[in-house]
């Protein structure tokens, strides 16, 4: 393989980890909750915030950071399901959407009149920290952010088939009536799931603000793939979620490397695309594949 | 020092800025009829500019250089010709949308400006500039770029900074001149640039003159400015073997790539921003110091041998806490054109002012050019970017020679494998 080729593919599953590491939160309140997410970006950039403050105020690493927003996320995203999403459950399936995008459009200026808009650099030391694989560069901030990926999804997989929280979401997202039958307090899980959620996206963000920055619209630039990733791995399906993450990430990066111009994107939504075509229930085969 | 972190680090909500957006409001509604009876009535300038949105930051940074010349006029007594008339800013918000451009421009008209400056993006500017021009309200274009704002025969649209191809042109023959000087003769050259129109124009440039020059654009990459990585694009330059890398992006992408093109050991004889918005910013400088050492920009920039410049960046710190921007610079500079305009028209109207600016000549300028003037189309003939390289940490002008305040580093080895 050419040197190209290989630090195409390398750093397209570096990528695509990221991507997946984004989604993960994102397929998991679809699959409880059946909620197009359109804030989760902005969640997202929240967690960068909070991860670039912690570094800026008190020193406190990225990486550890995460023991401190992973729990503040958590109960952020639950008051924004019982406070915002919940008293509109029953609306229209679009005025839920809405909601979501008005809650990102809330989000993002929020943080553009607290921050303004400047963009945000957070300098470990570690930052430039990258080690040579044959021909190919690869950057550890990015790989940790992919392990990350990894990790995030087993754990999530792990919670859901052990845990009796987990049982229950997989319960509620499966059948509604039949979970509230049996004694589940759908609304708390409904808060739990949102809240875990939150957390991953909190996560994703602090590791991916090492080599990144920090603005109030960041979200943006991994929400749309973020989504292509739900779609193609199956909406509620985080092993999925990390799968189609990385087929994102690498068509995107051989797209780079091998066609011209601004192509890349168009060798990721024709993928989208086709998968919609022939298989609307994603690669893996939606919540069923859990 | 106190006092400066009230002010915020870049002036988002500064007491002073805040006060003139409520004096302004406050005039809009006649509410201090007490100020009215004072004096001349006050000159009304509107401002369009994307002080909300993805180009916030950039927006506030012009803002504040207008915030600083205004206030200095009115402090030094207004408008003299006027009989001492103050300047009063009307703001107005384009969110970087081209319907609120229209919307906010076309209040402010009806409000009764003597002109309009902004709109910062190019694509708001071309639209806005038929509303102007229909009103008859002089367009001092800010910070926008594109060749064909001045296209069209238009009457009311003047741009006082270099366009694209004045910007493209003479920073290549900047670097050109400057290796020659070197004995490293440039042959292959590599571009990379947002896919938007302000990076395809610049894209389209270099490519054009390649021949004319007598170097190969061996690689050029246009790329989505929101992408989340550049590896293997900067992979496939890396391939080309160019000697020299040029830029043309907003900040966050050309972070990306230096940081990326600095891991690969992309071997260029050096990383040249054009009209980049990052390269010479001194907040990303900062942020970036062992990044961004000796990396060139292309851009509009101050005289650094004028004095003016010195006192006005000593204001602006002092005011605002952080140095002054090169869009600082535009705000400032291109309010003081008005100024100068209004002072020969000794009107409000806008047909005069309009005539007033176009026959500009302005010497007390703190631009890296010479004399500000406008030609038939609106441009300013004389119009120059600098050649800039960050040197211990700050951006250095070391082009043109005669406003160089420093000789360049080149070629650069940290780029190289």
């Amino acid at each position: 393989m050419s040197g190209l080729l290989l630090q195409a593919v390398v750093s397209g599953l570096l990528l695509g980890g990221v991507y997946g590491l984004v989604a993960s939160g994102l397929t998991l309140i679809f699959g409880v909750l059946r909620i197009i997410n359109f804030a989760h970006g902005a969640v997202m950039m929240l967690g960068m915030y909070a991860s670039y403050w912690l570094w800026v105020g008190l020193g406190v690493d990225p990486y550890v950071s995460v023991l401190v927003t992973a729990p503040l996320f958590f109960l952020l995203g639950m008051g924004i399901q019982r406070l915002v999403i919940e008293p509109n459950r029953d609306a229209a399936e679009h005025n839920q959407l809405l909601l979501t995008l008005g809650l990102a459009l809330f989000l993002e200026n929020l943080a553009l009149v607290l921050w303004h808009g400047d963009f945000r650099t957070l300098r470990v030391p570690y930052a430039n920290a990258s080690f040579v694989i044959g021909d190919a560069l690869v950057e550890v901030s990015r790989l940790v952010a992919a392990g990350g990926a990894v990790l995030i999804a087993l754990a999530l997989f792990v919670f859901l088939r052990r845990t009796d929280v987990g049982k229950a979401i997989r319960a509620l997202s499966e059948e509604r009536e039949g979970a509230m039958l049996v004694g589940i307090d759908v609304a708390r899980i409904r808060a739990v799931a949102f809240g875990i959620g939150s957390a991953c996206v909190a996560v994703a963000g602090a590791l991916i603000t090492p080599f990144f920055y920090v603005a109030p619209d960041v979200g943006e630039s991994f929400n749309i793939m973020a989504f292509v990733v739900v779609v193609l791995g199956g909406m509620g399906n985080f092993i999925g979620a990390l799968v189609g993450g990385l087929i994102v990430g690498l068509a995107e990066s051989l797209g780079a490397a091998l066609l011209p111009g601004s192509l890349k994107q168009l060798v990721v939504f024709v993928i989208f695309v086709l998968v919609l075509l022939f298989r609307p229930e994603g690669l893996f085969g939606g919540a069923r594949g859990r | 020092m106190g006092d400066d972190k009230q002010r915020g680090t870049n002036g988002f909500l500064t007491r002073r800025g805040f006060l003139g957006t409520l004096g302004a409001a406050t005039t809009v509604a006649g509410f201090p009829a007490m100020a009215r009876g004072q004096g001349p009535a006050p000159v009304k300038v509107g401002y369009i500019l994307p002080v909300t949105g993805p180009l916030a930051f950039e927006a506030q940074l012009a803002l504040n250089g207008i915030l600083l010349a205004v206030d200095e006029i009115n402090a030094a007594g207004g408008i003299k010709s006027l009989g001492g008339a103050k300047l009063t800013l009307l703001p107005g918000d384009t969110q970087n949308k081209v319907e609120l451009g229209k919307s906010e421009a076309q209040r402010l008209i009806d409000q009764g400006v003597v002109a309009l400056m902004g709109p910062f993006s190019s694509l708001v500017a071309f639209s806005v500039r038929q509303d102007t021009e229909k009103a008859r309200t002089p367009f001092l274009l800010l910070a926008a770029v594109a060749d064909n704002l001045t296209e069209g025969g238009l009457r009311y649209t003047f741009r006082m900074q270099p366009n694209g191809k004045a910007m493209a042109t003479l920073t290549v023959d900047n670097m050109l001149e400057m290796a020659n000087a070197a004995n490293v003769p440039i042959k292959r050259v590599a571009m990379m640039h947002e896919d938007g129109n302000f990076g395809t124009t610049m894209g389209n440039h270099v490519e054009a003159f390649a021949k004319t020059k007598g170097y190969e654009l061996v690689q050029r990459v246009p790329y989505n400015l929101r992408s989340p990585d550049f590896t293997a694009e900067l992979a496939k330059v890396k391939a080309a073997r160019p000697d020299l890398l040029l830029i043309s992006g907003y900040y966050g992408d050309s972070k990306l790539i230096a940081e990326t093109a600095a891991k690969l050991r992309v071997g260029v004889h050096a990383l040249v921003g054009l009209a980049n918005a990052a390269y010479s910013n001194p907040r990303f400088i900062a942020e970036n110091r062992e990044l961004t050492e000796h990396i060139f920009d292309g851009n509009y920039w101050h005289n650094p041998q004028s004095a003016r410049a010195k006192t006005v960046f000593e204001a602006y710190q002092k005011r605002f806490s952080s140095p002054m921007s090169n869009h600082g610079v535009q705000g400032y500079q291109v309010t003081f054109v008005l100024k100068d305009a209004l002072e020969r028209a000794a009107s409000i109207d806008r047909d005069k002012v309009r005539d007033a600016i176009a026959k500009i000549n302005l010497t007390d300028h703190i631009l890296t050019q010479d004399a500000i003037r406008f030609d038939d189309t609106g441009e300013n003939p004389n119009a120059m970017p600098a050649l800039l390289q960050v040197q211990n940490g700050r951006p250095t002008v070391v082009g043109p020679a005669r406003f160089a305040e420093a000789k360049p580093v080149f070629p650069v080895p940290k780029w190289k494998g």
